[in-house]
């Protein structure tokens, strides 16, 4: 039977470890093919043979192993249940499909939680199949209550490390109290009887048997399953130390170092900071996620519909396409839509990353999520639920955070080897010390480092077994394997929050490394569609009436050109009355009637047959034609009257876009299928030098490839359609103005906003994002590479000094805190064209917007 | 399957704790041998020596043996 794939949730995992021991656990179970867990989405992703493992068997391994496979769960409103055995027939029609691991139906309530793997299992096929039965299904908040369950476990860890601390710490206290109770000025105020080490055993025995009790059972689950773990080095060190300390308690004469060796301060400890170090990690960890968090905020809950004429106020998962909503000042705008009645504006900052509020009028798309500042409008609801484009950005962000980035195999290696090869280690150092090291270097003088406890009289047994349970404990690759995931989701968040949506880890590594960008002309760095440009009146005509009586020619043409002057004369605030007559002439113009007067408008050839003089502007069209400009003469009543020039115009951040990239070192690259003289002129006027021309669309990706082979990194940025192959072919494919159809670009990053500005957003997110994987990977491999020899007591025979087990759980836990405050740093960080560094300059003045008149 | 895993689980223990076993008698044998260690110390670092290898063997053979069994 083919191989099925499934991806689930994993809660439970606090470090890379636990990546190497679900993927080793889920791996070794019969029918798995592939295993692969990514830490910081916590989600497994398994390749399996349904015909010889079942979920419910792969979730066990993962349970086996100390952590839990979360399944989806929804809430069903089912309505049309008469009696309990309606809910039973429900509930046994549910409990049948593959995906569902549980089922509960209540008829009282009208209600069904299913607990479901959507990979297997739809949501719609439940829905469908209650239908089918004779009942209605409608689902229930899903987003908000995903949000909810992930921060109520998020807050369960908390809680639960924060409740182990309580009986850790005070107790570790008392015991270190007790343990260095002839030192300093501890004689004065610490009671005798606490030094007993009877008393010590006493209260060490609960933070064993309490606090350290989860470590011995999820390493013994998974040494049963092959797996070692994090768990496994915790439990080794605090085991040993404990075992000692009983036995040198309750047989002080066994020869295990005596009653000055009983070790119970250093199983307190360990306990207590490896606890601390965890409970640190629930705590920051969700924060670097936060932005999908954020994401998932913006949902609304309710939305008001009007149907059958009445106003109605109905959960926003129920509103269908078509429904018309109505929106009122200061709400959120429940799903995405066209507005068709009212005006306001909208603030779409948190999915786009502009900081404008947005002007909506009839006709205009609203997306779901963003706020209605203003004014009150109705719209028709056009895509709903999970179509909507919040829903969209959210799965994309998601998947992205899932994705692990080239980088992450090394720390991935590392981590999954780490725990094997320190044990081994471990073993390595204990014979070293015990046949050799303790023979030639002991000094009963020398110290743990940063106490005053002397090592006395420890024998060649308590010695070598106190450094080996310190590598044990010192090793932790908690921090290697944090590194890279935990940058990386905050990158991608921090993207997403300037409207720059990357598709993977993958995407975020490739921007960073960029050599070259080629921009593609039409739609990417020009708006696309002709506007006018530049008005010539002459023989008594100024440009008001050229353009005026131009937009009258063209009123009722449907050449592109003419809708182009029609427009400009509107946005310039001319009033165009309709021509008396008119009349296209292919290829040539238009000839038209207006109160008497006969007007042509045109190019040279429809002049020169009309017998018109225009030799005095021919030298001006001439100019305009260099510029890449389409130049039209106007001739009234046989005369000529003006020229009036249509081009298409670049964006307006597109020069500054351009020379933000220069200064980062990038070199700028424009492509176009025009002519080369009209791909110069846009070249020239957003400052880019470089230009391939009279490229056709299908020969864009091996021009691209063209400038790879010459080994720069390329990235592509297009309009995600017509570009589609040169995006695929680019190192990074980047899609603009892609709105909110994110979901259908081709390309690793998509930028929402048509703002080219943005291409610069994505390049300094991906640089922030891996300046910081790289801070953080070179503190965690400092820290193990440091950490190890002097754990392992390399150092010793010099300094006379040992790490404390107690001491290397303290490392271990601030070596991972600090690569997760490091992450968090990151939430600061601004593209600087946010930070108002740079200023965007009108490219054409005013005729950026409205024509300007000459 | 299940009685293949059982063989897979008897197998492997067998081997992994006979490992550990043969290295925790090495160890035993040779601080008798090099030295004059207590008998204490001897017991305990063979103790030490037989659990650290349990725990890098059990993992390593399960596997090898599962992977086999698997093809």
């Amino acid at each position: 039977m083919a191989t099925k794939s499934v991806t689930l949730r994993v809660e439970g995992m606090s470090c890379a470890s636990c990546v190497a021991t679900i993927e080793g656990a889920v791996g070794n179970t019969p029918g798995v093919s592939k295993a692969s867990v990514n830490l910081a989405a916590g989600k497994l992703q398994v390749a399996y043979d349904p015909s010889r493992v079942g979920i419910q068997e792969i979730a066990g391994s993962v349970a086996g192993v100390g952590y839990e496979v979360v399944p989806e769960e929804v809430s069903l409103n089912v309505s049309g249940m008469s009696c309990v055995s309606c809910a039973e027939t429900i509930e046994g029609a549910l409990k049948s499909f593959p995906g569902v691991s549980k089922a509960l139906v209540n008829f009282a309530a009208g209600l069904a939680k299913v607990q479901y793997f959507s990979d297997l299992t739809s949501l719609a096929e439940m829905k469908e199949t209650i239908k089918g039965l004779g009942y209605e299904a409608s689902e229930k908040l899903e987003g908000a209550a995903l949000m909810d369950r992930e921060r109520e476990a998020r807050q369960r860890e908390i809680r639960k490390q924060g409740n182990w601390m309580l009986v850790a710490w005070p107790l570790s206290f008392v015991i270190m109290l007790g343990t260095f109770r002839e030192y300093w000025i501890f004689p004065r105020f610490v009671p005798e009887f606490l030094a007993d080490r009877l008393v010590l055993f006493l209260l060490t025995t609960p933070v064993i048997l309490g606090p350290a009790l989860q470590f011995f059972k999820n390493s013994f689950n998974g040494l049963r399953r092959g797996v070692t773990d994090m768990n496994l080095l915790y439990a080794t060190g605090i085991g040993a130390a404990y075992l000692i300390g009983v036995v040198n308690t309750f047989w002080p004469d066994a020869g295990f170092g005596g009653e000055k060796a009983v070790f119970f301060e250093s199983a307190a400890l360990l306990t207590a900071f490896i606890i601390l170090g965890r409970w640190l990690e629930a705590l920051t960890r969700g924060r670097t996620s936060e932005a999908i968090r954020r994401l998932m905020a913006l949902q609304p809950k309710v939305a008001r519909v009007i149907r059958g004429g009445q106003e109605i106020e109905l959960p926003a998962d129920e509103v269908v396409a078509e429904d018309i909503v109505l929106v009122r000042p200061g709400e959120r705008i429940p799903v995405d839509g066209l507005v068709i009645e009212g005006y306001s504006a909208v603030d779409e900052s948190m999915l786009t990353g502009e900081s404008l509020p947005v002007e909506k009028k009839s006709g205009d798309e609203v997306i779901g999520g963003t706020m209605n500042k203003t004014g009150a409008f109705k719209f028709r609801a056009t895509k709903v639920g999970k179509e909507t484009a919040l829903a969209q950005i959210i799965r994309l962000v998601e998947d992205a955070q899932a994705s692990k980035a080239p980088i992450q195999k090394l720390a991935d290696w590392v981590a999954g080897h780490f725990i094997l090869g320190v044990h081994i280690l471990a073993l390595t150092v204990f014979l070293f010390w015990f046949f050799a090291g303790y023979g030639l270097f002991f000094d009963p003088a020398s110290r743990f480092l940063l106490t005053p406890n002397q090592l006395g009289a420890i024998g060649v047994f308590g010695f070598s077994i106190l450094l080996s349970i310190t590598v044990l404990v010192i090793s932790c690759p908690c921090a290697v394997g944090m590194a890279t995931p935990s940058a990386m989701m905050a990158g991608t968040g921090k993207g997403a929050e300037h409207g720059v949506l990357f598709k993977g880890a993958d995407a975020i590594e490739a921007t960073s490394k960029l050599q070259a960008i080629i921009f593609d002309k039409t739609g990417t760095l020009t708006r696309g569609e002709p506007s006018v440009t530049d008005v010539i009146g002459t023989n008594g005509f100024r440009q008001e009436d050229v353009l005026e009586l131009a937009a009258i020619a063209e009123k009722n043409s449907e050449h592109p050109l003419g809708e182009a002057i029609f427009g400009g004369a509107r946005e310039y605030g001319l009033i165009v009355p309709d021509a008396d007559s008119f009349e296209a002439i292919p290829g040539h113009g238009v000839v038209a009637r207006y109160r008497d007067q006969s007007i042509l408008l045109g190019n040279r050839k429809l002049m020169v047959e009309r017998e018109i003089h225009i030799e005095p502007l021919l030298g001006k069209a001439e100019a305009l034609e260099d510029d890449g400009k389409t130049a039209m003469f106007l001739a009234v009543e046989g005369k000529a009257a003006g020229l009036i020039a249509v081009a298409d115009t670049v964006k307006e951040h597109s020069k500054e876009a351009v020379s933000l990239l220069k200064k980062l070192g990038l070199e700028v690259i424009m492509i176009t299928g025009d002519n080369r003289r009209t791909g110069q002129a846009i070249a020239r006027q957003v400052g880019i030098d470089r230009l391939l021309a009279e490229v056709l669309p299908h020969d864009k990706a091996a021009e691209v490839k063209k400038l790879q082979s010459e080994g720069k990194k390329v990235a592509m940025v297009g309009d995600g359609i017509n570009d589609a192959p040169a995006l695929a072919q680019s190192d990074v494919g980047m899609a603009i103005g892609s709105g909110t159809d994110v979901a259908k670009e081709t390309g690793h990053v998509i930028l929402i906003k048509e703002d080219l500005r943005d291409v610069v957003v994505a390049l300094e997110v991906a640089k922030a994002t891996m300046r910081k994987v790289k801070q953080n990977l070179f503190w965690a491999f400092a820290y193990n590479t440091a950490s190890i020899p002097i754990g392992a007591g390399l150092f010793y025979p010099f300094f006379k000094l040992v790490v404390s087990p107690e001491l290397a759980a303290l490392l271990m836990a601030v070596s991972s805190v600090t690569v997760t405050l490091n992450t968090l740093l990151l939430k600061r960080f601004s593209p600087s064209i946010k930070r108002g560094e740079q200023k965007a300059e009108p490219l054409l003045g005013e005729f950026a917007q409205v024509p300007s008149v000459k | 399957m299940a009685r293949s895993e059982d063989r897979v689980a008897t197998r492997s223990a067998f081997t992994y704790t006979g490992t550990s076993l043969g290295l925790t008698l090495a160890f035993f044998i040779a601080s008798g041998l090099v030295g004059s260690y207590p008998l204490a110390a001897r017991t305990g670092g063979a103790i030490w020596v037989f659990i650290l290898s349990m725990i890098v063997t059990m993992p390593l053979i399960t596997s090898y043996f599962k992977k086999k069994v698997q093809g």
